[in-house]
């Protein structure tokens, strides 16, 4: 008698476990049939996600909704803080982070990414109308302001060594100091990720202006599921959609919108170290 | 320094109505609290062993643990097991139980400073264990222990901040989403304290409250 409610029980649990199982062999079919794609992000990384007036605004929103409506279901949106984001999507509280997470090595071992939707390489920005730097190598020789530790100041140091004059480059604790003294006019130019410079540009476009391309080792952003078979229709949709969305210039439009500039974006992933 | 108040007008509709989920957590948290709180408190003062082992086990761990931590568990790692809690009930239940823990001991601390010559007194005049506990232990023991219960209950609404870590738009979580957009961090949290300050001195002004009634209650029945 006891040993055959055990049994049931053991039988109810493993038929349990084996349901859960199969409600989630193929995460895209999931979602389907939900309608709906759940996205987690930390709405606290302008231009990317921000919340304004308690409305998700951002890059990443606007690209999102795009891919969910060629998915065929709505997106909904989690807003975590950074450090729940990534433990979130492994225990299954939403389908995806839709958040720009750089892509590493160590990140592409743990994780599915989709195929880059934002680009995070090095790039300059000048004071607004300044013509005597029209490409990156023009700040030969000139005053180039960048965060102190940051991967950026290492990227421009080794660019600066490159040039026939070196630039002089002023290292500051915050870069909006560096903004600040590009804006009084004692530096000419500022070296951080392109999504920041082309931000501060949009933002204050009578003081900064962008300076394209980015320089130095190229660095993508990209969002990312749960590794594993289950996901993988569902990564395979998303850069379908994401490859569309190149193609017919939605993906460049919605960044350029927030960056003013487009910037270069790969169309297969990349390689990282 | 420019301090604006138009920053904080703008923002104080979402301000208040994160504050709804800081409400909800603290309150149910609370009645979790000190339903749980009694229920151990009668087990670990009980005469079988094992039962006051258990409420002791989990009164350790839940004072042991950081609230931040057990939280992280109940909403992260319990999936992994098949224990799938909305992001709500895990932060409503992790503050509830891990407060449960303390107004356990805030409770057996008042049950103790009750002379044991009543119990005594009791027996002698024939009063029934039920009657006696109902109308001269628990009434007692209620009002020695009510500041130290209306503390803890503060400090529940404190804590419901931590709730920002599964994902609750709570107040602290939406004063730090505003600050990140409109770069006004000190008006944002200054108005964010003044909500919780409300929420405090209304809960500190009903402890109140109920400390004079129960004086006033206890003491004709007691016929002091």
């Amino acid at each position: 008698m006891m040993m055959k409610r055990l049994t049931r029980t053991v039988a109810a649990l493993a038929l349990s476990i084996g349901l859960s199982g199969a409600a989630s062999a193929d995460q895209l079919a999931d979602i389907k049939a939900a309608g709906k794609i759940v996205a987690a992000t930390e709405m606290h990384f302008a231009p990317f996600d921000i919340l304004v007036d308690g409305e998700y605004q951002g890059i990443c929103r606007e690209l999102f909704d795009e891919v969910a409506k060629e998915l065929g279901v709505t997106a909904e949106y989690l807003d975590l803080p950074w450090s729940s984001v990534l433990p979130g999507l492994e225990a299954a509280k939403f389908d995806i982070v839709n958040a720009p997470v750089t892509i590493t090595a160590e990140r592409m071992a743990r994780y599915s990414f989709a195929l880059p939707m934002g680009n995070a390489t090095v790039a300059l920005a000048k004071k607004a109308g300044d013509s005597s730097i029209m490409a990156p190598a023009d700040i030969a020789g000139k005053a180039v302001g960048s965060q102190k530790g940051s991967a950026q100041l290492d990227q421009l140091k080794a660019f600066s060594a490159t040039l026939a004059t070196p630039a002089d480059i002023r290292e500051y604790v915050n870069i909006d100091e560096a903004l600040a003294d590009l804006a009084a006019g004692r530096i000419q130019a500022v070296a951080n990720s392109m999504p920041l410079m082309g931000y501060a540009a949009v933002q204050r476009p009578d003081t900064f202006e962008l300076v394209m391309p980015p320089f130095g080792d190229p660095k993508y952003f990209a969002w990312v599921a749960r590794p594993g078979d289950d996901s993988a229709s569902l990564i395979a949709a998303i850069n379908e959609a994401l490859l569309k969305m190149h193609a017919d210039g939605r993906l460049d439009a919605i960044n350029a919108k927030w960056l003013g500039a487009a910037p270069e974006l790969p169309v297969e992933m990349p390689a990282v170290q | 320094m420019d301090f604006s108040f138009g920053v904080i007008l703008h923002n104080l509709p979402y301000l208040i109505a994160a504050a709804k989920w800081t409400l909800l957590i603290s309150l149910v948290g609370m009645a979790i609290s000190i339903g749980l709180g009694v229920f151990i408190c009668a087990a670990r003062m009980s005469r079988a062993r094992w039962l006051a082992a258990a409420a002791a086990l989990y009164i350790s761990f839940f004072r042991g643990v950081p609230l931040l931590v057990q939280l992280l568990i109940f909403f992260y790692m319990l999936p992994h097991i098949g224990l799938d809690l909305p992001a709500i009930a895990a932060a409503i239940l992790s503050v509830g139980m891990c407060s449960a823990a303390y107004t356990a001991e805030i409770l057996r601390g008042a049950f103790q400073t009750i002379p044991a010559g009543q119990t005594e007194a009791a027996k002698a005049l024939g009063i029934a264990p039920a009657s006696y506990w109902r109308r001269i232990l628990v009434p007692q023991a209620l009002r020695l222990g009510m500041p130290s219960l209306i503390n803890e209950l503060i400090l529940l609404v404190k804590v419901s901040s931590l709730a920002s870590v599964v994902g609750i738009g709570e107040l602290t979580r939406v004063a730090q989403n505003i600050t990140g957009q409109t770069y006004r961090p000190l008006e944002i949290y200054i108005a964010a304290a003044a909500i919780y300050f409300v929420i405090n001195l209304i809960i500190s002004q009903l402890g109140r409250l109920a400390e004079r009634r129960m004086q006033l209650a206890g003491g004709a029945r007691l016929g002091v």
